[in-house]
């Protein structure tokens, strides 16, 4: 079936009518239904659906609304559900089929309404001599957009949909849809799908000035700032504020660690500013995490004891709302919006011809060089004294050189080969996976103390406190196999070939 | 996957109308559902206005020659397929016959399909024969319609024996009575009879309408043309009360 083509778009000029008139006089159709209808296309935020190749829409009629996945390929549905609105979370979705294809797709992920396009919905029957249908033709005749007609091939009536498919494209000069409507529905806004990611994809020149080059990646930090700050304030979904705290961290890092490139004087102000907004926006982002991990501490505990966690959810969730109201009044400051506009104002500047900092001209890749070096260095020198016996501090502060080399590499991974910047990220990030996780514990053990004194002080029921006792204990021995594990993993991190590959990477001289 | 086949050893009870309207109730709640037409007179491939015809014939679908898969027709309705009738089937029996463990063949063929299909409705040709053996072998529930009549309560007996003596403990024979008319006073009394008799009898009774003999003319299930009415209702409730079995 794969070879026909199945999604036609009609001449801009050519009236549905007209082509009705002509396909009747070739076949027996039934039009089964026409109604005004409109489409809206949702998607999450960072575009979770259609980088997996599926479109999700809700079509709403007088009579009918309906939600539908949609192949990106095909243009065929994958699954279907009447619903008058499309719920916010993939868990909130009362079909069952619809919740299994979203939910790992979505994680903690909202959806959110893209954009809608009015339009006439035709549905046809293609109907052979017994009167049965053979083929189902959909035809959407946008408003603002030419139609297209879509064939629902039905299952062992593969010769009719070939048939109908050929009779389009060659005798009423029908052309095939190269994209999905939502391209071009998006157009209409100047936008284009998948125009968010996460992911940093910063291109860099090798021979761009080190201080040019570094108000470019400030510049695109800031973006991921100003584009996930209303989702932050609306508190949308947990993943806002988690990229903004990234991009935020980011920014530290680089102003930290790109240190005599721009002056002193504005790298000074600004990493105060964004130490600020790391520290005021962390609160917010602790209950998030908290509240994404409690189905696990849920599960971890025995079945019986599992309903005693819920005050603490209750707890979390108050304290979730309180810190995330916080956060939004001091987006919303005078102070937040004055210092971030100085911020870009201060990017968009032009570079002086002769700046005073050291480093200010070097290359870019001489920079990236000597700085990623360095704190290559730094990790495994930091690495290197802690035994069994050294005390978590000191895991903590190589926890932060590791982001901190890791946040440099993702500056400047397009001035290395892809695959080999690639593979010394991910030896990175498997080291940086046991000191988070023995981080992440710790705080998470001490935290939930903290809330425990607190219900305590509430009369909460002994049996609650009792599960969270076992939930910290639960956490403390997750705490103490990361710690065990690190000495293992941060062998594997400094053998040789791996050095030697950062070394040959980053031009390093021992 | 739950396998239901209407079935009985006598004919003219309402097997094809139950298999047909069955299983498009249970496609509308959204169960991906499969109906089997193993009738060679192909009623319910007829109703669903798809031919009766099956490439290969019985032969090399019995021999499991062609993949089931291609030989599905969607229907007009939502999450309802159908595997059409084809008129060699009259000798499935024949073709079973020269088949190793015949009576398990039916319950082989369907095994692939146990992904794609949540409901599988055989509407099965009358007669007691090697192929319902095997349909009593592939099936779950056997759905077995009855006209308050003294010799269609002869065959449900006769039906029980037989699936005592073959020992078909996992099959779970659900009679129900059929074309029932009140105002004849024998179906009157044969129903009361039954009660006491047939303790599995199920509570739900399908009518003698004229609705249901409209299906040939209209060619589509009562609930389609007549969604109101008295039958359409009737099939309804009877799926409730086959669903419960099954949850």
């Amino acid at each position: 079936m794969s070879e026909i083509n199945l999604h036609f778009q009609l001449p801009g000029n050519q009236k549905i009518d007209k082509f009705l008139a002509k396909i009747s006089k070739k076949k027996d159709l039934q039009i089964a239904s026409q109604q005004y209808s409109l489409k809206t296309f949702y998607d999450s935020f960072d575009w979770r659906l259609f980088n997996a190749g599926v479109l999700c829409e809700l079509n709403q009629s007088k009579s009918d609304s309906r939600l539908t996945l949609v192949d990106l390929q095909s243009g065929q549905p994958i699954a279907a559900a009447e619903m008058d609105q499309a719920p916010r979370f993939a868990e909130e979705f009362a079909d069952a089929r619809l919740q299994s294809i979203l939910a790992p797709l979505l994680k903690m992920r909202a959806l959110l309404s893209l954009t809608s396009l009015s339009y006439q919905a035709y549905r046809i029957n293609i109907l052979n001599k017994d009167g049965k249908t053979t083929l189902r033709l959909l035809i959407e005749d946008y408003e603002l957009l030419p139609a297209r007609v879509y064939l629902q091939p039905i299952k062992g009536y593969d010769k009719t949909a070939k048939r109908i498919s050929a009779l389009l494209e060659k005798k009423l000069g029908l052309k095939m849809a190269k994209k999905p409507v939502i391209y071009a529905a998006l157009e209409l806004q100047g936008r284009k799908p998948a125009d968010y990611s996460a992911k940093l994809a910063i291109q860099l020149d090798p021979k761009m000035r080190a201080d040019l080059s570094c108000k470019y990646i400030y510049s695109h930090l800031l973006q991921a700032i100003k584009v996930n700050e209303a989702g932050t304030i609306d508190a949308i979904d947990s993943e806002f504020l988690h990229d903004f705290r990234v991009a935020v961290r980011r920014t530290r890092a680089g102003l930290s660690q790109l240190k005599r490139v721009l002056p002193a004087a504005v790298v000074g102000r600004n990493a105060e500013f964004f130490a600020w907004l790391g520290q005021i926006s962390g609160p917010a982002r602790d209950m998030d995490v908290y509240l994404l991990n409690f189905a696990s501490y849920q599960h971890s505990l025995p079945e019986d004891m599992q309903g005693d966690l819920q005050p603490l959810y209750e707890l979390i969730k108050v304290k979730q709302h309180q810190s995330h109201r916080e956060l939004a009044a001091k987006l919303k400051s005078v102070e937040y919006i004055g210092k971030l506009q100085a911020w870009e104002d201060y990017l968009k500047e032009s570079v002086v011809k002769r700046p005073a900092e050291a480093d200010a001209l070097l290359s870019i890749k001489q920079l990236a060089d000597k700085r990623l070096w360095r704190v290559y260095r730094r990790v495994l020198n930091q690495g290197n004294a802690i035994s069994d016996q050294t005390p978590p501090k000191a895991l903590h502060r190589l926890r932060k050189t590791c982001k901190k080399l890791r946040y440099l590499m993702e500056f400047f991974q397009s001035l290395y080969p892809e695959k080999k910047i690639k593979r010394q990220i991910k030896a990175l990030k498997e080291l940086q996976d046991i000191l988070g996780d023995f981080q992440d514990y710790q705080v998470q053990e001490s935290t939930l103390k903290r809330f425990a004194n607190e219900m305590m002080a509430e009369q909460t029921s002994a049996d609650t406190l009792i599960a969270m006792g076992v939930l910290v204990q639960n956490l403390r021995q997750q705490r103490l196999r990361a710690r065990q594990a690190f000495a293992g993993c941060f062998d594997k991190f400094k053998r040789p070939e791996n050095q030697a590959s950062f070394q040959a990477l980053f031009s390093g001289k021992l | 996957m739950t396998v239901i086949a209407a079935y009985n050893i006598k004919g003219g009870v309402g097997k094809t109308s139950t298999a047909v309207n069955l299983a498009y109730c249970a496609a509308q709640q959204g169960h991906q559902t499969l109906i089997w037409d193993l009738d060679p007179q192909g009623a319910s491939s007829y109703y669903f206005r798809i031919k009766a015809k099956v490439k290969g014939g019985g032969k090399s679908l019995v021999a499991g020659d062609r993949d089931l898969d291609a030989l599905i027709k969607g229907t007009d309705f939502e999450n309802l397929d159908m595997l059409p009738a084809d008129f060699s089937f009259r000798n499935l029996d024949l073709r079973l016959d020269e088949r190793k463990k015949p009576t398990r063949r039916l319950q082989k063929l369907l095994k692939p399909l146990r992904e794609e299909y949540q409901l599988i409705f055989l509407d099965c040709p009358p007669n007691i024969s090697l192929l319902s053996e095997a349909v009593f072998e592939a099936a779950d529930i056997l759905l077995s319609p009855v006209i308050p009549t003294s010799l269609s309560i002869r065959s449900l007996a006769q039906l029980k024996r037989f699936l005592e003596e073959h020992k078909l403990k996992n099959l779970k024979l659900m009679p129900f009575l059929s074309m029932a008319d009140r105002r004849k006073k024998m179906h009157r009394e044969v129903m009361a009879h039954l009660v006491e008799d047939y303790p599995e009898l199920l509570e739900t009774v399908i009518p003698c309408a004229s609705d249901i003999e409209r299906m040939g003319l209209e060619r589509m299930p009562v609930a389609v043309f007549a969604g109101k009415s008295r039958a359409s209702e009737a099939y309804r409730a009877l799926w409730r009360e086959v669903e419960q079995a099954i949850r």
